[in-house]
């Protein structure tokens, strides 16, 4: 590769400055001329009939503009799948869990919208509501859809080689059922959509997202308009973290809202509406069973997960899977049987959470923990054993082109000291491992890959156009850097037209980690497509052959004789005196099975490529409290290659308060029924600057042989193994295994008292 | 989210705020700091068509040392307390209540009378309009049953506030004033014990100031909070400890509160008799701090377990009693 | 309801005098935000609980969430929007921008003036001062190791 100028440097990002002097407009900044502000109202009941809705008073109330009901949308059912179409947004015939959106209103103020509430009287008949997955799932028990029978939503089956016959020749066998309750994802911007009709009919929207494409889809859908007049506009987002990929009830109804008013309408979400009426994270239950041979090899292994999906399918086939397809990427498992049910309750909606399934990959993990202690192998040794390598298949046959889970272990164990800390700490005290392994985008057919434009000024400039959207994780400056880096030119020559429906290309979104594989692949095979038409006009000024031509800091040379050269800007100008203006153009798609499916056809290449890594933890428990000082850590992942070192290290970091931190030591959700008793920063517990230890981030480089550049992701990984290490350390610690999650103080004391009972 | 609608009133003069709040008994709600009415009234646990702010009240600011005793004024921000070298000095305990109260920029906003006079709360009660809509009104809403506990007739919504438990071991007085009288009260007999109603002052009385006696001899205190982060969190327990010691270097009164344990503060009355007569190195901090679990009446109306809670007063208690231990050894007393 | 008349106020924001009619119950971020259109401070938690509201008050962090417009009459009051001087940013937002210390940018208003007011107080923080001055303000994305790095060069030592 040719010695990079851009990509690989730890270059400052294009969309900070705006947010530090607090001019970058998230929705609810944003202010339209004569706008209304819309509110919903919400079912008091988790599981209702809805005999009647009467708005009349509602609509009379001075200021009110606008009230929607079912009866002013199409009464489409809308799901991720055509098989999973199952939410009516505005549902007509009933509710399924507290919170969910019932009529709505616009009005000239907040005040009016919310009186105007007050006056909306909605005749319901309670039905009996189910609170937990074994009520769900008792014989007889209500059903929460009439097509599920039993309340199970989605049932994913995968079952390779021969799992009776691994724990036959197995030395030593164990099952352990690991559970935990739900988190959530409070990304600093609560929810919020804006939405403005013009004269002839076209939707202009705005509301945080995770893939515009993807919102304008099913809008066009729910609206009956076509996509041309669905635009979703780019806006800067306060984070997403997995919970903002679909089409939400609020989009729909605040452009019903608008519609009807004939003005622009934005609802701003309260904290509460954001955890409640979006998404939540599943609580699951998993069901481990694992055989290893003398050497702590496993031979095989049988799970079955149960996973709270709440009242609608959400993404459920691809929710149910992904915990399980991400530890068959992070260990071999030649013989493996997954059962993985969601199971449908009457509560909040559940989907895809950056930690994917908390309990069933702490328990993988804690459970390789558990074996080697029996086997007399360490943590380190016990996962150097099942790692995964380049070049092998995984169970549901994905090809693994570039793995170096190997060297992440090894270097995050040696900068950990592990060998001196492993069994060697006072009491108390400890220290634990975890691996992690995750896609690069999902089989998405159609909206699976991504396409950009460029196109340059006649001074040397140039508009990248894609449809990647930033969420916060530094996407924009990503494809800023890649065109830079492959047009010649410098970051600050580029302006980024992204994430707009009207004008940008079709992208797969960022919640399955593909942007940089799939999105920046697109940008760069752009720039590639306009360097070559730049270079035939740069060869003919500089008499040279365009194979032997290069670009950097705004100049086109020929190789190894830097005096030979013209400003990019000439050869711009030189394309447009001959009538051949430069643009141009590429597309990313991954090459991934196009037949599997999740539940269908789990079998075929997944993701291009996948990324890999090893989290470490040493911890300090107060035995009188139980509470959980963590002293440092080590993050360590393959990423590919690093396109921007600094904006990396932000995941890792991230990643690691979130699933970690957060994740295994203060974050789960209440209940009272249907009732959720912690939805707000009040009592859902984040981590705070003071909680956290050092963070040692170690970048590891596999140089995928199609990322751009090498690179895979880094987004998501990091919060998974995390999320396992600190269990792992905590264990170590007290010398207990905990299978209830998170590792609450209380929880902690009670496994201590319990081993001194024991002793 | 917009608070519900009310008329603003901001009188300047302790005199005028009385006079308001007796011409509007029952229809006013106080604002000091504002982080604990505020949050209530956004969530519609209360509401009344008047607030009447405080800010405008100079004569509600201030600490001052006077002979014997100190006097801090019921406007002073935590973090003035938590700044002041005349309370660090004469209280470490108050201090320390201060400084672990909440965050910063909270601090910065509330005011030791309001800390004082915070509501009691439960997991159950503190919620929106939409969760608490969505089942039948608690006890502490003037319903008929508690959601926490099922069959509780009474409320044991938790008081969770900082400060009190070591004004109450450090036995402050507060000042209750009303238009034309004033009393003078124990800050431990503020509390009624009771979850739906918590506070015995009435609505026509303005807390003033606290007046914490100064003792003569040599004394010490301590608080100590448990919380589950290393910031914002109210306790999910707490203790303050005070002794003082007579002429003979003995102990000659001890007081250990709980803080959060039930809807008041309470006064481990038994652990005195490990500590009271003995001198600070033979004093039984251990078994006084068991006494705790005595008084302690949690039930699961917060975020961690009740039978954890109880655990932690004892743990609590035996930590601030073991701070003011070794503050009065360290003294060489 | 209770329908009370708008007040009249007189808040003086970033250096300038506003004069506001506005009804009472009004919060001083709403006020920022929707009368004066400063988007810049933030509301993610409702609660105080978040710190994405905190403008200063004479200078110090406080919730402007849980501030009713009217009590901050007669006080200074500092929001994002009144650092840095004619485009070029402060000396704390450039040194969050180039330490990384900003992803979402959501928290990022809220953090910086809660710097600014620590280092106006204690110009050289050690890491655990800057962490518990920061103890109020929740951060999703970046588990604030670059934000403390961030200020921490910003302050006297680190510059």
């Amino acid at each position: 590769m040719e010695e990079l100028s851009i990509i690989g440097k730890s270059a400052g990002r294009v969309d900070t400055a705006a947010k530090a002097t607090g001019e970058a407009l998230y929705t609810a900044d944003l202010s339209l001329p004569r706008m209304l502000t819309g509110k919903v109202l919400r079912s008091p009941f988790a599981h209702a009939r809805i005999r009647a809705i009467d708005t009349s008073r509602a609509e009379r109330l001075p200021g009110v503009k606008a009230v929607v009901t079912s009866a002013d949308s199409t009464g489409e059912k809308w799901g991720v799948f055509r098989y999973t179409q199952d939410q009516a947004f505005l549902p007509p015939d009933k509710v399924r869990f507290i919170g969910e959106e019932v009529a709505a209103v616009a009005a000239i103020d907040e005040d009016t919208a919310l009186e105007a509430l007050t006056l909306i009287k909605v005749d319901y008949e309670e039905l009996p509501a189910l609170f937990t997955m074994e009520e769900a799932m008792r014989p007889g028990a209500v059903l929460i859809h009439d097509s599920n029978p039993g309340n199970i939503n989605v049932h994913v089956k995968i079952d390779v080689g021969s799992v009776e016959k691994g724990f036959s020749v197995s030395y030593h066998v164990r099952e352990d059922t690991f559970t935990a309750p739900e988190e959530s994802y409070f990304q600093a911007e609560p929810y919020a959509v804006a939405a403005s009709f013009d004269s002839t009919g076209n939707l202009e929207i705005w509301m945080p997202n995770a893939g515009p494409h993807l919102k304008a889809k099913p809008l066009s859908n729910c609206l009956r308009m076509p996509l041309n007049k669905v635009r979703v506009r780019k806006i800067t987002i306060g984070g997403a973290f997995g919970g903002r990929s679909e089409i939400s009830p609020a989009d729909v109804i605040c452009a019903l809202l608008s519609r009807k008013a004939g003005l622009p309408v934005r609802i701003v979400y309260t904290r509460e509406e954001n955890t409640v009426a979006t998404r939540l994270a599943h609580s699951m239950t998993a069901t481990i069973k694992t055989g290893v041979d003398r050497e702590g090899r496993v031979l095989a292994r049988d799970i079955t997960c149960h996973m709270d999906g709440g009242a609608y399918s959400s993404t459920g086939p691809i929710a149910t899977s992904v915990p399980f397809l991400c530890m068959e990427q992070a260990y071999r498992m030649e013989n493996v049987r997954y059962n993985g049910y969601r199971v449908f309750t009457n509560k909040p909606i559940r989907g895809m959470f950056r930690t994917h399934g908390r309990a069933f990959a702490c328990g993988v993990d804690l459970q390789l923990d558990m074996i080697g202690l029996e086997l007399g192998i360490d943590p380190v040794t016990m996962r150097l054993r099942n790692a995964r390598e380049a070049g092998d298949y995984t169970p549901t046959r994905s090809l693994v082109p570039s793995c170096a889970m190997t060297e992440t272990i090894e270097r995050a164990a040696s900068a950990a000291r592990w060998k001196e800390k492993w069994g060697k700490l006072p009491p108390f005290h400890g220290i634990g491992i975890g691996c992690n392994s995750v896609q690069t985008g999902f089989p998405m057919g159609i909206r699976g890959g991504s396409s950009a434009f460029i196109k340059f000024n006649e001074d040397g400039g140039a508009t990248v156009i894609s449809g990647v959207v930033d969420n916060g994780q530094g996407n924009e400056n990503m494809l800023v850097q890649i065109a830079a880096e492959e047009l010649g030119i410098l970051p600050e020559d580029i302006q980024l037209i992204n994430a707009d429906t009207e004008v940008t290309p079709s992208d797969p979104g960022s919640y399955s980690m593909c942007e940089t594989f799939v999105g920046g692949n697109a940008v760069r095979l752009a720039a590639i497509d306009a360097k070559k038409k730049i270079f035939k006009f740069a060869a003919r000024a500089l008499e040279a052959n365009p194979d032997d031509l290069t670009a950097r800091g705004r100049k086109i040379f020929v190789k190894g004789e830097p005096e030979r050269s013209i400003p990019f800007a000439r050869a711009i100008r030189m394309a447009l005196a001959k009538g051949e203006p430069v643009s141009g153009e590429g597309s990313y798609w991954p090459k991934v099975d196009s037949r599997r499916e999740w539940v269908e056809n789990p079998s075929g290449q997944l993701s291009e490529t996948f990324s890999f890594g090893t989290t470490i933890a040493e911890v300090k428990i107060d035995p009188e409290t139980g509470l959980v000082d963590v002293l440092e850590t080590w993050a360590s992942q393959d990423v590919g290659f690093a396109l921007n070192p600094k904006v990396i290290e932000g995941q890792f970091e991230g990643g690691l308060t979130m699933g970690g931190q957060g994740g295994m030591l203060t974050e789960y959700h209440l209940w009272d029924g249907g009732r959720l008793l912690n939805p707000d920063q009040a009592e859902y517990r984040l981590p705070l600057a003071p909680d956290m230890p050092k963070i040692n981030s170690i970048i590891v480089e596999s140089h995928d042989p199609a990322g751009p550049y090498g690179a895979k992701e880094a987004g998501m990984s990091i919060a998974m193994s995390a999320a396992q290490a600190y269990v792992s350390a905590v264990c170590n610690a007290i010398g207990v295994p905990i299978k209830e999650y998170p590792l609450t103080p209380d929880k902690i004391i009670a496994a201590i008292e319990k081993k001194s009972k024991k002793a | 989210m917009r608070l519900p609608s009310f008329q603003y009133l901001s009188p300047g003069t302790v005199k005028e705020a009385l006079e308001t709040i007796a011409a509007h008994k029952g229809k006013v709600l106080i604002v000091a700091g504002g982080t604990d009415i505020v949050n209530r009234l956004r969530q519609r646990l209360v509401s009344a068509p008047y607030v009447m702010s405080l800010k405008a009240i100079s004569e509600l600011k201030g600490i001052k040392k006077n002979k014997g005793e100190l006097v801090i004024s019921a406007g002073t921000t935590l973090r003035e307390v938590a700044a002041s070298p005349e309370v660090s000095g004469l209280f470490p305990a108050l201090s320390q209540s201060a400084s672990c109260t909440a965050a910063p920029p909270i601090r910065n906003m509330a005011t030791i009378g309001g800390n004082l006079l915070q509501d009691t709360r439960c997991l159950f009660y503190n919620q929106s309009e939409l969760v608490r809509k969505a089942a039948p009104a608690c006890l502490k809403q003037g319903g008929r049953v508690c959601a926490a506990v099922k069959g509780a007739t009474r409320c044991l919504s938790v008081y969770q506030g900082d400060l009190a438990p070591a004004l109450i071991a450090c036995n402050a007085k507060a000042v209750l004033k009303k238009a034309g009288s004033s009393r003078t009260v124990q800050v431990a007999d503020i509390f009624s014990n009771k979850g739906k109603r918590p506070l015995a002052v009435e609505e026509d009385e303005l807390l003033t100031r606290i007046v914490i006696p100064i003792p003569s001899g040599p004394y010490s205190c301590a608080y100590e909070k448990l919380r589950l982060r290393k910031g914002l969190d109210y306790p999910f327990a707490s203790a303050a400890a005070f002794l003082s010691l007579s002429a003979k270097g003995v102990i000659d009164r001890a007081r250990v509160v709980l803080g959060a344990c039930g809807p008041a503060p309470v006064l481990v009355e038994d652990a005195a008799a490990f500590l009271v007569g003995r001198k600070p190195g033979d004093a039984d901090g251990l078994s006084a701090a068991r006494c705790a679990l005595k008084v302690c009446r949690v039930v699961e109306n917060v975020a961690l377990p009740a039978s954890y809670r109880k655990k932690m007063a004892v743990v609590m208690a035996g930590r601030a009693i073991g701070e003011a231990l070794g503050q009065l050894s360290g003294a060489g007393a | 309801m209770v329908k009370a008349e708008k007040k009249k106020i007189n808040l003086r924001v970033n250096g300038e005098v506003h004069t506001l009619l506005v009804a009472p119950h009004l919060t001083l971020l709403e006020v920022l935000r929707e009368e004066l259109h400063l988007t810049g401070a933030k509301e993610s938690c409702g609660r105080g609980a978040c710190g994405t509201c905190t403008v200063l008050l004479d200078g110090e962090p406080v919730r402007s969430c849980l501030l009713l417009a009217a009590e901050a009459e007669g006080r200074q009051v500092t929001t994002i929007e009144g650092l840095g001087r004619q485009g070029a940013l402060h000396p704390i937002q450039e040194a969050f921008v180039a330490h990384h210390a900003v992803q979402c940018g959501f928290c990022t208003p809220g953090m910086v003036l809660t710097a600014k007011a620590l280092l106006d107080k204690t110009p050289d923080p050690t890491d655990e001062e800057i962490r518990l001055a920061l103890s109020g303000n929740i951060c999703r994305c970046t588990g604030y190791a670059k934000i403390v790095e961030a200020v921490k060069a910003a302050s006297d030592k680190g510059k």
